[in-house]
């Protein structure tokens, strides 16, 4: 088989220091997911055809990588093997052919170190005949303490009204024993007669079994038949109080002598009499929960949640420390006692069809198979085992969705050796086959060559990842296993709805038992404005809001969800306020209402009350929800209509605002033109307006809406027709301009009037509506005065170098101030098809990427990133197109070339020096802010200033002479477009720090290069840094990321080189390597000082980067970059 | 030596009367200049007041600027009531100065135009506000009738709007005393035309339907001897 966690040694046990935290709970076995496995089925390390110690220890770590936290061992104690083991012959050994009481000790001893828990099966029932102490009982004379051992008659009369259990083979619950001359108590088999709880001399003998294995360190038992251990004539000897005492003086020796150990009760009960078996907290820890298993198979098999709701409603309260275990199968049938008769029918009708499936009144067959094979069935039928309440145990093999069988005698078909690889006896042993205690599976479906550990750990899709991936986001919360349940109840009955609740967390299941797609719609109304996050993608769901929560289901599907209050909207959520919570503004002359000197003299008081309303309620309250708001969560003192046109066209009529708003700190400008639209709320008009309503209005009888004229679609046509048209319109200061491209010249009036209008679901910075798909308008929102580069650059990209990868620049809105200094208000540009930019394609690769590596072990083949680096490799190449388009001669002076005179090199390198002095500057400053491997770093970055300083200087400056051309300013992957494995350039904006007059400054067009060199980075560190992943992840991560930066580096520059190369003003890479650094250098340094002022969670990355420019530090491991 | 004394007995009175008229005519300049510096604030404030109330709006609103525009005007009514106030604060310093200068007649003739000005001023106003006033009852009467599903809501608006109009001309005109009896009188024969007109109308166009009224109030004998 592959070597599943072989590469694990030092650096995987400090996975959350698990060990640790784990073994010193208490309560630990509330947040346990247990791994039930045999010994004899596991992994044969002696070759002799059963499995052993030896062979458990080698798969410990298979076991831990799974996830599971504890292991549940059957039986392996000394036994004629009659009932598996369960037939012991000896309490205090171990069977000879699954090793020693050594290899146990090293067993617990390796667990325990990996961070897993052992609990052993303790059979308090009975005995086999085989045992030393029925030997001794036979042979006693009768009223003898130690013929006391077992419960004697003299006639199988007594305790007439005891139902017998194993109804297959055992007709009678007395068996006649020669020797004693005399019939014996069995409970189950006739040989596993049972042990007399009414001699003391049987519980101490017992007890001193317990603290026999207690001692070596195992961690619980699973107390085996426990409704069984005393008899009473004239009751059903199930659940006697005499019982109950048995196993309250058995805790309480437990409790006295140790710490934190187990006690797992086997009561096949309904869940009213398992509840007695806690006690008051002092009779066991745990008990397994039997009904809820069938009734989760009849839920799917009916497409009906009832059978779950109501046994789960059923369900009693369990005193504060105690647990339910809940699983969906085990070593034995499918057990249908807890079951109506009728129910019973209906389940063998669905699961058992073959009557060779049916065993006592139950289904001898795994998970798998009961499922039919059915991939999505098994995953659901696990999300719901491992979200209800209680702690789930996993039967071994269940994990690969292993097969059975049924012409295996007995329960013998679900316990075939485990498969771990297409291998010989499924690699589960080298012995000859026939040696084998079972054979294992090998039907073409579940066989082991098609069904095995090594195969799915390679499998990213496999059930084993996915099983993995699942307990990964199971450990990642409490409230799974120690969390409250209450049912909702929607109206679709397929759909099984529930929260878990846990201190201040809630998660909602929501799995559909049916066979199809199914819509529900929940109340979620107390979890209102909470976003629910998807567990297993972490993806951010639409917050809950008034209405019921819909959500869709694929067949089989389910959904976990963390109802968070501190994640993030998903960002293309639009928060659409509901209209009756608007404010109303009264107008009595339509516009003219807002402007004093407009209004008639005795409505001067109204018209200022308005105006008032509408700048400091009104439109403040209004922007404050808008994404394009740039000062998030800073309330708006007033927004003040600094200019304005009111612009009118057939029965439409909009105000174009310039406003200048202003906050408790700043003044900043912005744009928000408004439609008034009259129209009650069911009106179209008004209904398409919504979600972009600044107030309702009333005039007199009439009501209407204020509303954004972005979303107005008639606006959006009338401005594009206005700029397709040119020309300016007067405002009351200045002026509004309208500029066409030569782009806009093919499409005429009425091919515009056909185009479709759109507005795409993300809105960012700007306002964005689209034409078909020909146009795209962009109206700025945050205004700055001054030529804007984005049209500008667009323009000549466009109109005079013809640059073909990037957006057309097909016109422009500007406003013109009455000193002249212009300020762009929106622009049109050509619409480009594209599949999202090159930062989210980017982090969803790197996502794949690092899932694969993650989950699949084996080591990955060199040609990893081929596809991704092919496409780098475009990028490159179209970033030196686009540079040497800028750099075409045309005699506009904005954007000749001009030659880099010695001057500038100078310069250029005491800007960095400069920047390197402020830098460090604010660093020593905001030290005390920095932790960790921040804080380090910046340590070590101060006092090798020296070293930075000298690395500046040596940035090699070319010998050759260069140019300083117009560049693209803010180049990063956010800044590309991925369009059919091609890039599209957008957003010639500039870096948005600067001054507009600033980024219009001609600079070398390296500094391009070392923007897009340090967004690789970032996209490196981002993606490691996801909260998917944990500390040992990340460490795991780590050179599979630095080994996607360096070739993703390598790739972008050799591209870049090449095409660069096919110019006249570019020599090589090597002759501009020095100033290639430089630039990357006064990014990073940017960077640093950016992060601490903004984001001081990231400060490390840039400052690791520094590092590893001024070659002070190899390049770090991720895990101590962040922290 | 008499006698050239005797002779130059009047010259002298002539001198010293000038001499005597002379600081009453440099007074009266100077209140003239103070007047045309007062009028010029005058209009400034009374102009920059109006706005402030935003009386141009008003008048806008009421179609005065629209029909002062239509008559080659190139000011608006705001500038009209200020150049009203520029000459009216001129005429009193003109008075003041030819009274200085015991020009009786001229400040009794000026005193009379001087007394004319507040009477247009008002006269103006009250055509500004019935103007406002007329349209805003035009305009209501139209949305009323509209509301109402009445045909012809915009003529009998217009109609309303302009049998106010013509009232507030009329009390304009009688403000400022022009046309006096002619205008009364002629208003009286155009209203009693219309009556008239009316009663002519609604007689002969209701002649069968007032018969039929009449001859359910007060049946005749015949009609009902015959029954």
């Amino acid at each position: 088989m592959g070597k599943p966690g072989k590469n694990s040694s030092d650096d995987e046990l400090q996975q959350g220091s698990s060990p640790q935290d784990t073994l010193g709970e208490a309560l630990w076995y509330k947040d346990a997911v247990i791994y039930q496995l045999h010994v004899k089925a596991f992994f044969d390390a002696n070759d002799d055809g059963l499995g052993d110690f030896p062979g458990l220890i080698e798969k410990l770590d298979y076991v831990r990588n799974l996830g599971v936290n504890t292991i549940w061992l059957l039986p392996f104690y000394p036994s004629p093997m009659k009932d598996d083991g369960y037939d012991v012959a000896d309490y205090r050994n171990v069977h000879p052919q699954y090793g020693t009481r050594n290899d146990l000790r090293t067993l617990v001893r390796e667990a325990h170190r990996l961070g897993l828990r052992v609990i052993a099966e303790l059979v308090v029932n009975h005995t086999s005949d085989q045992h030393p102490w029925f030997q001794a009982a036979r042979r006693a004379p009768a009223g003898s303490s130690k013929r006391d051992f077992y419960v004697w008659s003299d006639n199988d009369q007594k305790y007439g009204g005891t139902r017998i259990i194993f109804t297959d083979t055992e007709t009678s619950n007395w068996t006649w024993d020669p020797v004693a001359k005399a019939y014996f108590w069995h409970r189950f088999f006739s040989h596993q007669p049972d042990l007399n709880f009414d001699n003391p001399k049987v519980l101490k003998a017992i007890i001193r079994v317990m603290r026999f294995w207690l001692d070596i360190g195992v961690d619980g038992f699973r107390l085996d038949a426990i409704p069984y251990l005393c008899e009473r004539e004239g009751t059903s000897n199930e659940n006697l109080p005499e019982t109950h005492s048995v196993i309250r003086q058995i805790r309480a020796q437990v409790d006295s002598h140790y710490k934190n150990r187990l006690l797992l009760a086997e009561a096949n009960q309904w869940p009213e009499d398992v509840r007695e078996y806690f006690g008051d907290g002092d009779e066991c820890h745990m008990a397994y929960h039997f009904p809820l298993m069938p009734r989760i198979y009849m839920a799917i098999a009916q497409e009906d949640r009832h059978p779950v709701v109501e046994i789960m409603q059923q369900t009693p309260e369990i005193p504060e420390n105690c647990q339910w275990a809940i699983f969906l199968r085990n070593h034995d049938e499918l057990t249908l006692e807890m079951v109506t008769s009728k129910e019973r029918d209906y389940m063998y009708r669905m699961y058992a069809a073959d009557p060779r499936a049916r065993i006592n009144l139950g289904i001898r067959r795994r998970l798998a198979p009961l499922m039919e094979n059915d991939r999505e069935r098994i995953k659901l039928m696990n999300s719901l085992l491992l979200s209800m309440p209680g702690s789930p145990i996993i039967y071994y093999g269940d994990e690969i969705g292993m097969g059975d069988n049924i012409f295996l005698g007995d329960r013998n078909g679900v316990r075939t050796p485990m498969q771990w690889s297409p291998d010989r006896n499924a690699g589960f042993s080298r012995a000859d086959p026939q040696r084998l205690y079972l054979p294992p599976i090998m039907d073409p479906v579940y066989g082991y060559e098609a069904v095995n550990v090594e195969a799915q750990t390679r499998d990213h899709s496999s059930l084993l990842n996915w099983m993995r991936r699942m307990l990964a986001v199971r450990k990642g919360s409490k409230a799974f296993g120690r969390g409250r349940l209450s049912f909702l109840n929607p109206g679709n009955r397929k759909i099984l709805a529930y929260l878990r609740e846990y201190n201040d967390e809630t998660i909602l299941c929501v799995a559909n038992l049916g066979r199809s797609a199914q819509p529900v719609e929940l109340d979620l109304a107390q979890y209102r404005g909470r976003v629910p996050l998807e567990m297993m993608g972490r993806t951010p769901f639409p917050p809950i809001g008034e209405l019921p929560y819909l959500l869709t289901l694929p067949a089989c599907g389910f959904f976990w969800f963390r109802l968070t209050a501190d994640v993030e909207v998903p960002h293309w959520h639009e928060e659409r306020l509901a209209p009756e919570e608007l404010p109303v503004l009264v107008l009595f002359d339509g516009w003219t209402s807002f402007f004093r000197d407009r209004v008639v003299p005795w409505r001067i008081r109204m018209a200022e009350k308005l105006r008032s309303q509408f700048e400091t309620e009104t439109v403040p309250r209004y922007m404050a929800t808008q994404r394009w708001y740039a000062a998030k969560g800073v309330p708006i003192k007033r927004a003040h209509l600094s200019d304005w046109l009111l612009w009118e066209q057939g029965s439409s009529s909009w105000l174009m605002a310039l406003l200048q708003v202003e906050t408790a700190q700043a003044k900043s400008s912005y744009f928000l033109p408004i439609t008034l639209s009259w129209g009650d709320s069911d009106d179209e008009h008004v209904r398409a307006l919504a979600f972009a309503t600044l107030a309702r209005v009333r005039q007199q009888s009439q009501v209407g809406i204020l509303a954004d004229a972005f979303a107005d679609e008639a606006f959006c046509r009338a401005l594009v027709e206005m700029i397709a048209r040119g020309g300016s319109m007067q405002c009351a200061h200045g002026k509004l301009h309208f500029t066409p491209t030569s782009a806009l010249k093919d499409i005429s009036v009425e091919a515009l009037a056909s185009m479709p209008f759109g507005r795409p679901k993300f809105q960012g910075s700007n306002t964005v509506v689209t034409f078909g798909e020909c146009l795209f308008l962009k109206g700025y929102r945050h205004l700055r005065a001054g030529v804007n580069p984005e049209f500008e650059v667009g323009r000549f990209l466009t109109e005079v170098a013809h640059f073909p990868n990037c957006v057309p620049a097909a016109g422009a809105l500007e406003y013109i101030a009455a000193d002249g200094t212009p300020t762009s208000l929106a622009m049109l540009q050509g619409h480009v098809a594209n599949q999202g930019d090159g930062w989210a394609y980017t982090m969803d690769y790197l996502e794949r990427y690092f899932e694969n590596q993650l989950a699949v072990t084996v080591d990955a083949s060199e040609e990893v990133h081929g596809a991704y680096l092919s496409l780098v490799h475009t990028l490159g190449t179209r970033t030196a197109e686009l540079h040497k388009a800028l750099a075409t001669d045309t005699g506009d002076p904005s954007f000749d070339p001009e030659p880099v005179a010695a001057g500038d090199l100078v310069k250029w390198k005491q800007r960095v020096h400069d920047d390197a002095l402020a830098t460090l500057a604010l660093l020593e400053q905001c030290q005390s802010r920095l932790t960790g491997a921040a804080l380090a770093n910046a340590l070590e970055l101060l006092e090798q200033r020296q070293l930075l300083f000298a690395k500046i200087e040596a940035c090699g400056m070319p010998a050759v002479p260069c140019f300083k051309t117009r560049y693209h300013g803010d180049y990063h992957l956010g800044q590309v477009l991925v369009s059919s494995n091609d890039f599209i350039i957008i957003d010639f904006e500039g870096e948005p720090t600067r001054s507009l007059a600033e980024r219009r400054v001609k600079h070398s067009s390296l500094r391009d290069v070392a923007g897009m060199l340090r967004s690789f980075d970032y996209a490196r560190w981002s993606a490691v840094m996801r909260d998917t992943y944990d500390k040992s992840d990340r460490e795991k991560l780590e050179p599979f990321a630095r080994g996607w930066v360096c070739e993703v580096r390598d790739m972008f520059l050799k591209a870049y080189d090449e095409t660069m190369r096919k110019g006249d003003k570019y020599w090589s890479f090597a002759e501009v390597q020095g100033l290639v650094k430089l630039f990357e250098m006064e990014k990073v340094l940017y960077e640093v000082r950016y992060e601490i002022g903004n984001r001081p969670g990231w400060v490390n990355v840039p400052l690791q980067g520094l590092l590893t420019l001024c070659e002070a530090k190899p390049d770090a491991g991720t895990v101590s970059a962040m922290h | 030596m008499e006698k050239v004394d005797f002779l130059l007995e009047p010259l002298r009175e002539f001198i010293l009367q000038i001499a005597g008229f002379l600081p009453r005519l440099a007074l009266a300049l100077g209140v003239l200049i103070a007047g045309i510096l007062l009028a010029k604030f005058a209009r400034f404030a009374i102009i920059k007041g109006l706005r402030a109330i935003n009386f141009n709006v008003l008048t806008e609103r009421a179609g005065m600027e629209e029909f002062l525009s239509q008559g080659g005007i190139q000011t608006d009514t705001t500038g009209i009531f200020g150049l009203l106030i520029y000459w009216l604060v001129i005429m009193a310093a003109l008075i003041i100065g030819f009274n200085s200068m015991g020009l009786t007649y001229i400040t009794g003739l000026l005193g009379e135009v001087v007394r004319f000005v507040p009477k247009l001023v008002v006269a103006i106003l009250i055509l500004a506000l019935g103007a406002y006033f007329a349209r805003f009852v035009g305009n209501a009467v139209i949305a009323y009738c509209r509301k109402i599903a009445i045909q012809d809501a915009d003529l009998l608006g217009k109609l309303s709007q302009y049998a106010i109009m013509t009232f507030v001309v009329l009390i304009a005109l009688d403000q400022v005393n022009v046309g006096g009896d002619i205008v009364r009188q002629s208003f009286l024969i155009i209203l009693a035309g219309i009556v008239f007109a009316l009663a002519l109308a609604f007689g002969l166009g209701g002649k069968d339907a007032a018969a039929e009224l009449i001859d359910r109030w007060w049946p005749r004998r015949g009609k009902s001897d015959d029954e």
